[in-house]
């Protein structure tokens, strides 16, 4: 009850302090508010970059925890990942391999599935090659290439299931790919967002080559017809479509080892019984050459962005002091000019404490002011971040002020608060009772 | 209600000594002061500047310790009584009225009469308190002022407002200290009036003041002479 009334005290008699000496609270606030500001910015840029950062690797890798089990190509593999996979909620297989969209027999635009942006830059002709744990890369060609035209060549990633639980894709147009009902002779793509860059570019009539990557599509490579049903953004910048597996497998040249690449994502439960099975399945030989790793997202990002945050952190704390000895030399001198207050308040049987309280209480006040007017800008100043660059910047399309920031504020504003209000408490504590008397 | 001055003191002296000890020698002030005040009693002290008026007010207030005697508030021994317990008592037992007024100026008369109820000391809801501070005001002739900052007030009505926030706690002591040294005669006079009438319900009253028409007024005079305080008028005990 006392405390309560000592608190209450020292709010109301701090709320009259600050009413009474308008113009020093907001020069006080200015002083601080650049502090506060910057600690609420970095704490922002820090939580929004770890976000990307980690929906890049996400949308890349698979969440934290996924299981990535790489197979080793071959006609066995694939029939004994399907086997497993086929309809299992907790794991998705994937098999990928190389394919040309546009016109046939001419070299693409991209050659080797390059990003776009190298796209019509001559140099070498490239093709694609995947490796036995899922990873396809480019290398140069030596095959003699045929003349450039409207083409382009393309990851094409079959998939038995919804990817997307492990790979947080982004829809971003059409819709994602339905695994109900049989699989289509037309195979239903699902393009990324740099697939789809090509075919907003280029006049690509719609026919595809499988299994024929590189320049020059092997004799007999299948033509099917597609049909692209959406777009998503994957976080890859080599064009990429997303099919059915089955869709994709119907049309793979059994003899052509076409099915570059092989891999399942799982969760851990779905792994301890998948895992094993397929390695039973597969044979001493072939089981030696699965290749597992869990995605550890969140881990690898922590410390890279540790170093910056903290450089960011340590200038944010100069600034905040700075403004902290601002509202300390604004307090020193209110003390001063209120000795007389103060005294005169003891005569009347304030304990020391809740005159340090309340001049504590005042520059808590203003570092919470403070702290708000910096959270509110801050709030403001990503809004208009996000319609001012968020059309160059993806990143900063309608991305929410992150809690942390505001958190972040308001503990600066607190700290601020008690660093710049203590010595004048204490100064106001120790005015002695009898200064009423002798004046 | 009339009280009787016969009972327990309100507050005994027993030879208190002060020192002052500044930059220079140290200055004996009081060199064994008696005194005792009753409930309803009321007792003006006189004295040369510099003779210790003060610093006897400011040690009965608890602003200050003595060095040596007793003090006894109640027949409790307060003399050495802690800081904590002292702002309890100034709170609960006394109420201080100075020559300088000592209003904030950023805050109206009410608000100036409810800081002595704000103070840390339990707490009032609102409606309690302003029902309070606006009886202390009346009880002092200017409710009707409550809205009043201190700058559109004579100084009659600010020493009033200042009396007013002594008296807000119902105090059983009250100390001014010459709080007519800053008024006219006329408006002096009404002010020792009002600080007279607190007397009548039993509140015991000390006033420190150069000005004998008030000090007369006062049911006990004493004067403060070489550090001792002795009779006035003839026959009157301290």
């Amino acid at each position: 009850m006392a405390l309560t009334g000592r608190l209450r005290s020292a709010v109301v008699i701090g709320g009259q302090g600050i009413r009474a000496r308008k113009l020093r609270t907001f020069l006080s606030m200015i002083s601080l508010f650049l502090g506060v500001l910057a600690i609420v910015a970095v704490q922002a840029s820090s939580v929004l970059a770890n976000r990307a950062l980690l929906a890049d690797i996400e949308m890349n890798e698979g969440k934290d925890g996924t299981v990535v089990v790489g197979v080793p190509p071959g006609t066995e593999s694939v029939s004994a990942v399907l086997d497993l996979v086929t309809g299992h909620p907790g794991a998705v297989a994937t098999t990928s391999t190389g394919a040309i969209i546009g016109e046939p027999g001419l070299t693409p635009v991209n050659p080797g599935g390059v990003p776009l942006r190298y796209a019509d830059q001559g140099g070498p002709a490239m093709k694609m090659v995947c490796d036995g744990r899922g990873n396809c890369y480019s290398e140069v060609s030596d095959d003699k290439p045929p003349p450039r035209g409207n083409a382009v060549e393309l990851l094409v990633v079959g998939v038995t299931g919804d990817i997307r639980q492990f790979r947080p894709f982004q829809l971003e147009a059409g819709s994602w790919l339905d695994f109900g009902g049989q699989p289509s002779m037309s195979p239903r793509l699902v393009l990324n967002r740099e697939a789809a860059e090509a075919f907003t570019r280029y006049q690509l009539p719609a026919e595809m080559t499988i299994g024929g990557s590189g320049s020059q599509p092997s004799p007999g490579s299948p033509h099917p017809t597609p049909r692209v049903v959406g777009a998503v953004h994957d976080g890859s910048s080599q064009p990429t479509a997303y099919v059915r597996a089955d869709e994709l497998l119907r049309w793979l040249p059994e003899t052509s080892n076409a099915a570059q690449s092989m891999g399942i994502l799982m969760t851990p439960q779905a792994s301890a019984s998948i895992t094993p099975a397929l390695r039973a399945k597969l044979g001493p030989e072939l089981a030696g050459q699965i290749y597992t790793h869990t995605v550890d997202s969140r881990e690898r990002i922590g410390g890279q962005l540790d170093m910056m945050k903290w450089i960011f952190y340590g200038m944010a704390a100069l600034v905040l002091l700075i403004g902290v000895a601002g509202i300390l030399n604004v307090g020193l001198a209110t003390v001063g000019e209120r000795v007389e207050e103060f005294a005169l308040r003891r005569a009347v049987g304030t304990p020391r404490l809740l005159l340090a309280g309340i001049v504590l209480a005042e520059t808590l006040i203003i570092g919470l002011l403070t702290a708000a007017a910096a959270i509110a800008v801050g709030v403001v100043g990503l809004e208009a971040a996000g319609q001012v660059f968020g059309a160059n910047r993806p990143t900063l399309q309608n991305v929410e002020f992150p809690w942390e920031a505001g958190v972040a504020g308001v503990a600066a504003g607190l700290v601020a608060g008690v660093l710049g209000g203590l010595f004048p408490a204490i100064r106001a504590a120790r005015i002695p009772i009898a200064t009423v008397m002798r004046a | 209600m009339t009280v009787t001055p016969i009972q327990q003191p309100l507050i005994q002296l027993n030879g208190v000594t002060k020192t002052l000890k500044g930059q220079g020698e140290p200055r004996p002030i009081l060199s064994g002061v008696d005194l005792t005040v009753r409930a309803g009693e009321s007792v003006a002290i006189l004295g040369r500047s510099g003779s210790g008026k003060s610093t006897l007010l400011s040690l009965i207030g608890l602003f200050d310790r003595p060095d040596g005697g007793q003090y006894l508030l109640h027949g409790a021994d307060i003399t050495r009584v802690p800081e904590r317990r002292a702002a309890r008592l100034r709170s609960q037992e006394f109420g201080f009225v100075f020559q300088r007024f000592f209003l904030l100026k950023h805050l109206t008369a009410a608000q100036n009469v409810a800081m002595a109820l704000v103070n840390g000391q339990g707490w009032l809801a609102r409606r309690k308190r302003r029902a309070r501070v606006l009886a202390a005001l009346e009880q002092v002739g200017i409710a009707h002022l409550a809205k009043h900052r201190p700058a559109r007030l004579s100084g009659g009505e600010q020493q009033r407002v200042a009396i007013a926030r002594a008296l807000v706690r119902q105090p059983r002591i009250l100390l001014a200290d010459e709080p007519t040294g800053a008024l006219d005669t006329e408006t002096g006079a009404l002010v020792i009036d009002v600080l007279h009438a607190a007397t009548d319900r039993g509140c015991g009253l000390i006033l420190v003041t150069h000005d004998h028409a008030h000090a007369n007024r006062m049911g006990r005079v004493v004067r403060l002479r070489d550090g001792l305080l002795v009779p006035d008028r003839a026959g009157v005990a301290v």
